[in-house]
Order: structure tokens, then C-alpha cells, then sequence
């Protein structure tokens, strides 16, 4: 309980000093967050901002789209590296190269490829989701302790009893931590994507209002996308608690 | 399968890759103003050399002046928030928040500051790499076994005594993760403001060869950056393994 009242003690501090610091400053730049309740109807009511609901829909889609295609994509690649041994001791290594890449010098090549729209956004989601799901299934085979998969196959259990009833549950906690993750950087991929350069989706209008040095919009935007990424993680975090009880 | 098999399975792998990708922009499988041919970019690697590297010196001193920063600031925040319980259980929830709202959402803000030279590069560096930091260093510095502690006071050793010999080999790891990780951050911290609001730097050079159609260099540059950067975590590994030795 107390910790409680010490926590919003922590965000109540941030939000005076935040006000206090803004205040004298000049207020195109430094918006204070007394101003942002008359931002949020401004944009809700005056027609100064593209349509929101629109661009917020197709940033949806592409979300929905690139951790789709990602975990398709992790789970056939480490399902394949991490049960066939010998491509997985060659190509484990390669993948793992590959991920300590910082992931952004790739979008200019995709946006090469796909061009402006949508397409470029959801290939550098699909990318950015694919690693850690691909790693953590590789981790995740790995714990499966391979005595618990003699016995049940020395025992007559059919290759499909096996993998349900012994491989997946030794290796679900690690691999739904992968896959929240993975939807977490596909979010990331499609907002960097949106902001980098794009017609469409709620990352440009965060660019839109922000070239117009709206910033009172802008703030606005961003404390309530940050808002919902956090929402979309708080779900995935209470899901992997699931299976993790399930799991044992 | 020996190291020297693997090794030489993925050297193939690797040649038979390019092999089938020339091959493919060849034969038309491939539009060459789109994916150029392996051949193609290893000409512009040459040719590109004088006009990359450069770009390259500035965004990597962008990339260490930021990276500095976080590792300071971060490392010092990770062991305040990981020996202190108290500290810890008010604090964390707000550290994984900001560590989870994505970076990306306050750049055009900071470029809209601090306009679109260094300082924006070295802001995001720093604001990229910290939030990793700071949870691998408290992570690890809370992990640390007290019972090794206890015994060690016990038996009469100073306080810095145990900061040296039993605190810092226990916290070590998890700090090298937190760099290790944290370097790669910083990169993409900055070359993200490169390519968002940049005039230099080989973010803005990625993006304005893209903008210009020669895909030649860009698979150039790009192959330019990763290998710098898988070789720099490479070593780090290395050096990683060594340590644990040492421990």
C-alpha cells in the first residue's frame, strides 16, 4: 500500500516538475501537461489534423500484418533450426550475427524495395518481430530436458504426444516471452517505418502535426500511442503469466 | 560436426547465397534497379570506400559520446535501483514503462530543440542505450547471492574489500550484457536521428542513396554498418568469455 502511495508520489513529482519547467519556456517548443486536456479536444473537434480514426485502423493493419507474418516466420525458422540439429549449429550463429545488427540500417533498403507505403512498414515489422521469436523458440528447445523425450518415446508416445504433452511445456514460458517481445519491436518496426517517411498512419500525422509545430497535438499523440503500447504489452505480460502457471 | 565443419558450411552457405542472388538479377528473376547484383555492390564497395567512411568516423563518435553518457548515468542508476529494495519496488515499474514506450515517438521532438546536428544524435544515442542498461545492471546487481555478502563480512573483509572481490565479479556479467547491448542501441539510436533529422552521418547517407535510387551503394553502405557492428559485438563476446574466466 505504501509503495503505492510513494509511486504516484514518483509520477505526481514528474508531472509539477515537467508543468514547472515548461511554464516559463517558450510554449511552441515546451508544452506543459496543464495544456494538454484543451490539445486533446482541439484535436478531437477542430478538422486541423488529418482524420485520426483512419490512420490509427491502417497502423493497426500493418501492425496486425508484420507480427502475423513474424511469427509465422520465428516459429517455422526456429521450430526447423532448433529440431534439426546440424542447421541449427550452422545457422544459429548466423541468425544471431544478423540480430546484433542495429536493425534501422535496414529500412532504407526496404523503403527502396517497397516504396513509401504500407508494404515497407509492414516488412521492417515483420523483421524487427522475427528475432527474438525465432531466438527465444531456439532457447526454448534447448530446455526441453531430452531424457523427459526418451522416456515418453521409449513409453510408445506418438511424435505428436511428445511435442504437446513434454516439448511444449518445457519450453512455452521462454517462447511467449519471445513472441511479446516480438510484438512489442513489430509496433516499434511499423511506428520508426510511419515516422521515417510515410503517407498514411498514425505516425505520420505525429509527423504532420509536428511539421506544423502543433506541439500541443503532438504531445498529446505521443502520450497516448506510448499509452497504448504499454496497454498492448500490460495484455501480453498477464497472457505470459497464463502460460507460465500453465506451464508449471 | 567439428568447429571447422560448421565454419566451413556456413562460409558455403553464405557463397551459395550470393551465387543464387547474382544469378537470380542475372537471368531478370530480380529487378537490378531494386536488388542489385552481389557483384554490383561489391564494385560500389570500392568505389564508395573514400565517400563512406568518413560519414562512418561521424556517426560512430556520435555513437560512443552517447553511449558514454548512458553508460555512466545508467550503470550508476542500474546498482542504486538493484541494492535497494525500497528504491527498486517504487521505481521499477516507471523504468520498464519508459524502457517499453518506443524511442522513436520523442524524436521529432528532441530534433525540433536541438536541431538536427550532433546533439540530436547524441541525445537519442543515450536515450536508446540507457533504459537497457539500467534493467541488466539492477537486474544483475539484485541477483547478487546476500549469503555471499554475509559470510564475507563475517569474515572480517572491509567494506571496499567486498565491493572488489565479491560484489564486482557478481554484478559484472550482467553490467557487460547491459553495455554489450547498449552499444547496439546507441548505433541505432543514432542512426535513427540520422535518418529522421540529419544532414550527416551514415543514417542520412542510407536514407539519401535510397531516396536516390543507387542501390549498389546503399547494399554497400549497409553491409558497411553491419559488419562493423556484428565485429564490434563479436569482440565484445570474446572479451565476455575471457572475464568469465577470470571470475
Amino acid at each position: 500500500m505504501r509503495v503505492l502511495v510513494w509511486r504516484a508520489a514518483v509520477l505526481l513529482g514528474a508531472l509539477v516538475i515537467w508543468e514547472v519547467a515548461a511554464r516559463p519556456l517558450n510554449p511552441i517548443l515546451y508544452v506543459a501537461p496543464s495544456r494538454l486536456p484543451a490539445a486533446l479536444m482541439r484535436m478531437l473537434s477542430v478538422k486541423d489534423l488529418p482524420p485520426l480514426p483512419e490512420h490509427l485502423w491502417l497502423t493497426s493493419k500493418e501492425v496486425a500484418a508484420a507480427y502475423l507474418l513474424a511469427v509465422a516466420a520465428g516459429l517455422w525458422f526456429g521450430f526447423l533450426l532448433g529440431l534439426r540439429r546440424t542447421l541449427g549449429r550452422i545457422y544459429e550463429p548466423l541468425l544471431a550475427a544478423l540480430y546484433a545488427i542495429p536493425s534501422v540500417v535496414w529500412y532504407p533498403s526496404l523503403m527502396l524495395f517497397f516504396g513509401l507505403g504500407p508494404a515497407s512498414k509492414i516488412a521492417f515489422g515483420l523483421l524487427l518481430g522475427f528475432f527474438p521469436i525465432v531466438l527465444s523458440v531456439l532457447a526454448g528447445i534447448r530446455q526441453v530436458p531430452p531424457l523427459l523425450v526418451t522416456v515418453a518415446v521409449s513409453m510408445g508416445a506418438r511424435p505428436g504426444a511428445v511435442f504437446r504433452k513434454v516439448m511444449l511445456p518445457a519450453m512455452a514460458s521462454t517462447m511467449v516471452g519471445g513472441l511479446r517481445s516480438g510484438l512489442a519491436l513489430s509496433v516499434v518496426g511499423v511506428l520508426v517505418g510511419e515516422i521515417l517517411g510515410a503517407r498514411s498512419g498514425i505516425g505520420y500525422v505525429i509527423n504532420y502535426a509536428y511539421g506544423l509545430l502543433m506541439t500541443g497535438e503532438y504531445v498529446v499523440l505521443v502520450v497516448l500511442i506510448a499509452a497504448a503500447v504499454l496497454a498492448l504489452d500490460g495484455a501480453g505480460a498477464l497472457l505470459e503469466a497464463r502460460v507460465r502457471r500453465w506451464a508449471g | 560436426m567439428s568447429r571447422v565443419t560448421v565454419l566451413g558450411c556456413q562460409l558455403v552457405s553464405i557463397v551459395v547465397l550470393l551465387l543464387a542472388w547474382e544469378g537470380a538479377v542475372r537471368v531478370g528473376l530480380a529487378d537490378p534497379l531494386f536488388i542489385p547484383k552481389p557483384s554490383a555492390v561489391a564494385a560500389a564497395l570500392g568505389t564508395s570506400a573514400g565517400d563512406v567512411l568518413p560519414r562512418l568516423a561521424d556517426t560512430v563518435l556520435k555513437t560512443l559520446l552517447g553511449y558514454g553518457g548512458a553508460v555512466l548515468l545508467g550503470v550508476t542508476a542500474g546498482l542504486l535501483l538493484g541494492s535497494r529494495p525500497r528504491l527498486h519496488e517504487v521505481a521499477m515499474p516507471y523504468v520498464v514503462a519508459l524502457y517499453g514506450v518506443p524511442k522513436v515517438l520523442v524524436l521529432p521532438w528532441i530534433a525540433l530543440i536541438l536541431g538536427i546536428g550532433l546533439p540530436t544524435a547524441v541525445l537519442s544515442a543515450g536515450l536508446f542505450a540507457l533504459f537497457p542498461i539500467v534493467l541488466m545492471v539492477a537486474a544483475g546487481t539484485r541477483d547478487v547471492d546476500p549469503t555471499l555478502i554475509m559470510v564475507a563480512r563475517s569474515m572480517g573483509a572491509t567494506r571496499s574489500a567486498i565491493a572488489r572481490k565479491v560484489l564486482l565479479p557478481a554484478v559484472l556479467p550482467s553490467v557487460l550484457a547491459g553495455l554489450r547491448i547498449g552499444l547496439i542501441f546507441a548505433l541505432l539510436g543514432v542512426l535513427l536521428a540520422e535518418m529522421f533529422a540529419g544532414n550527416r552521418g551514415m543514417g542520412f547517407h542510407l536514407q539519401r542513396l535510397a531516396m536516390a535510387f543507387k542501390a549498389p551503394e546503399l547494399f554497400a553502405a549497409t553491409a558497411i554498418v553491419s559488419i562493423l557492428s556484428v565485429t564490434v559485438v563479436l569482440s565484445l563476446e570474446h572479451v565476455n568469455r575471457r572475464l568469465g574466466r577470470w571470475r
